[in-house]
């Protein structure tokens, strides 16, 4: 399945939220949804899920107009919520029928993804007794009861201790492994660098940036190398440079291992080895920088 | 639809699990059974029969109260009339003012009377009393005894004069309409408990939406089913957990009377026999009425972000409730005239106002289809209305949202 979203505007009353957001999903292929708080992120989910509609542009599936009605979308909203003074398996059931199911099979599919996530014991406990983790759980059990077919995770870690966060990992790899949409948003850049071939910063309601995750890498790090040396400092490096290859490179950042350049006019890798070469400088290393995808969210979504 | 029923199946077993409620409904039934079973358990233990008098008891005399009267010759204290007119006081006859003054505050007497003329007497008594029923009968007593003497003395038989003026005219009241008078009561119950209908569960659900709302669950709710389908749900799961513990609490009442309808003499058919136009009208009227404030109360659930914003929310509707229902109480008084008439087509009052016309009047056929019609177009739109704020009221959150903001979303297209 292929998820278009195309043209997206909305405005509440005068002012416009988002500004021609396009993206596209890939069933198999999980999508990250970046941005700062107030970027536009979770306006742009309520309008995929029909909450919200949108003042312009399209969202297909598979080429025709997304129906909401016709799919099963699973949401683990980010501000978590279900009934505290219920019993656990009542709501799941409850939230399986109100998204189609037969009241077994959202039994069966509760049952489920309770001893999948390992709180099968606490199903006849009400949700307000159980630790925070654990309501945690029982809230991505709700968003996976009715085996959906589009799965929106909005900062699905936050608050999950490490063993539990690899629980959730292990789950989200096999939605992807067996071709769901999901949409993943998060902070918390590392999961997203974990999970996600394909990535949307947003910023003030509009795309920052878009498209697939290594190749923004490398785009992002075209032209610029990390170098160090074990005989300069990061500073008299950088110092070095400036006064002898100003030609050549411009010193763009001081890391913390080493110092970050983008080479200048038309100069190759290997000229400037060469160069480097012939200096008293000690190279201890060479290579393309590839940043983090905390540096590129930064760069794109900062203030500037 | 299915989402409706889910929803609505979902809600309506909330309140069946719910304790306060099943414990109140008992609690209410287990009350109009044994109320209205009180003269039967008096009856067999012996309560209610009324007791042979045993023999001639020496406590009569014991029982009389004493007062003192300085009579000053006007009246005789051993005229039988007096007996009459006071079974159970003995009068003594004292001569001087000192003395009955002294009696009266040493609580030797009741009281004293000084009769000083044919028309004229002072009353002594130590503490005075907001109804002290003596002094009438005094009065009475002393104009009665001044007539007989003046005819005598006029030599008029006062037998025949008391008899002409005594003549009794009966009448027989023969009601072609309604008869207000007997209506009244049921009336009157039926209309309270409409009013605390709409105050309770219209308070219930404003308040389930509320919680949701502040617990967050909204947002996984609004995300798996229509909005529609959720407040349609809440509010009619409300009306009927509303109707089924009014109609348990009526039917175990019904029941009860009717076991126990002997031994209340039937003095309570005027409640429980209830004619079957007003009964109807009081279910269409009534239920419609109740959902088009379980509407309002719903929208207002979601204008609130906590619990606690509810009363500020539910504030000007309830004051519109208090303001309808006082018009109607004040209008049974006067059920033909036209505060009552006009009450009866206004949404806000029609469904209890009606009722009150159909039940205490006679209403003409076009009227009561003509309110109908209003209030169901009302109800109608009002659901409408209140899906629509619910569904952008929801995910707002912050302070509590006023009805001005209300509309203006109404207005919106998100």
């Amino acid at each position: 399945m292929i998820l278009e979203v195309k043209n997206i505007k909305k405005s509440f009353g005068e002012a416009e939220i988002l500004h021609n957001i396009s993206f596209t999903v890939q069933s198999g292929r999980a999508f990250g949804l970046l941005g700062r708080n107030g970027a536009g992120k979770t306006t742009t989910i309520r309008i995929l899920m029909g909450v919200f509609n949108a003042n312009e542009g399209d969202i297909l599936l598979d080429g025709i107009p997304f129906d909401q009605t016709k799919y099963k979308i699973g949401y683990l909203p980010e501000e978590r919520g279900l009934y505290p003074k219920k019993p656990v398996i009542e709501q799941l059931v409850y939230l399986g029928q109100l998204r189609g199911l037969k009241k077994a099979e959202a039994l069966k599919n509760s049952i489920y993804w309770l001893e999948r996530l390992g709180v099968i014991e606490y199903k006849k406990r009400k949700l307000e007794t159980l630790s925070k983790g654990n309501q945690q759980k029982i809230q991505l059990a709700s968003t996976l009861v009715s085996n959906p077919d589009l799965i929106i995770l909005d900062e699905p870690f936050s608050g999950l201790d490490p063993v539990n966060s690899q629980l959730l990992k292990d789950v989200v790899q096999e939605l992807i492994d067996i071709n769901k949409l999901v949409i993943f948003s998060s902070h918390q850049m590392s999961y997203v660098e974990e999970f996600c071939d394909d990535i949307l910063i947003m910023n003030q309601g509009e795309v920052a940036i878009l498209g697939c995750l290594n190749q923004i890498k490398k785009d992002f790090g075209h032209n610029r190398l990390f170098v160090s040396s074990t005989n300069y400092t990061h500073q008299n490096l950088k110092e070095f440079m400036q006064s002898n290859f100003s030609e050549n490179v411009k010193v763009e950042a001081i890391l913390k291992k080493g110092i970050i350049i983008e080479l200048l006019n038309n100069t190759s890798k290997k000229e400037l080895l060469n160069l480097l070469l012939k200096t008293d400088i000690d190279i201890d290393t060479f290579q393309m920088y590839e940043p983090s995808l905390n540096d590129i969210f930064v760069d794109k979504a900062g203030d500037k | 639809m299915k989402q409706f029923f889910t929803v609505f199946k979902f809600e309506l077993l909330h309140y069946f699990k719910n304790k306060a409620y099943i414990i109140t409904t008992s609690i209410l039934c287990v009350v109009a059974v044994i109320g209205l079973s009180v003269p039967t358990i008096l009856d067999l233990f012996g309560f209610g029969e009324d007791k042979e008098p045993t023999g001639p008891s020496s406590s009569e005399t014991s029982d009389f109260d004493t007062y003192g009267v300085i009579t000053n010759d006007i009246i005789d204290l051993n005229d039988p009339s007096l007996t009459i007119y006071f079974p159970s006081i003995n009068f003594i006859e004292y001569t001087s003012p000192d003395l009955l003054n002294e009696d009266v505050i040493s609580e030797t007497i009741e009281a004293g009377f000084v009769i000083e003329s044919d028309f004229e007497y002072q009353y002594l008594v130590k503490n005075s009393s907001m109804h002290d029923p003596l002094v009438s009968k005094f009065s009475n007593y002393l104009k009665h005894n001044y007539q007989l003497v003046t005819f005598e003395s006029l030599n008029i038989d006062s037998d025949k004069v008391f008899e002409v003026l005594n003549t009794k005219v009966s009448s027989e009241t023969i009601v072609l309409g309604k008869d207000s008078v007997n209506n009244y009561m049921y009336t009157y119950i039926l209309i309270m408990m409409l009013y605390f209908m709409v105050i309770f569960y219209g308070q219930m659900i404003a308040t389930g939406v509320a919680s949701e709302k502040s617990n967050r669950a909204i947002e996984v709710l609004v995300t798996s089913a229509k909005p529609n389908n959720l407040i349609f749900g809440k509010v009619f799961a409300g009306a009927l957990a509303g109707i089924i513990q009014f109609g348990a609490i009526i039917g175990f009442s019904y029941i009860s009377y009717e076991i126990n309808s002997a031994a209340w003499n039937n003095g309570l058919d005027m409640i429980f026999h209830i004619p079957l136009d007003a009964i109807l009208s009081f279910a269409v009227f009534g239920l419609l009425g109740y959902l088009f404030y379980s509407f309002i109360f719903g929208a207002l659930g979601a204008l609130a972000s906590k619990t606690e914003d509810i009363n500020t929310s539910a504030m000007p509707i309830t004051l519109i409730f208090v303001g309808a229902f006082l018009v109607v109480m004040a209008g049974m008084n006067d059920p033909t005239g036209s505060l009552l008439t006009i009450a009866s087509y206004i949404p806000f009052s029609s469904f209890m106002a009606m009722f009150v016309r159909v039940a205490m009047t006679d209403v003409s056929m076009v009227e009561v289809i003509i309110s109908l019609v209003i209030l169901v177009l009302s109800t109608g739109l009002i659901g409408i209305i209140a899906a629509k704020i619910y569904r952008q009221g929801t995910l707002r959150y912050g302070n509590p949202l006023k009805l001005k903001d209300a509309f203006k979303m109404l207005k919106s297209k998100d």
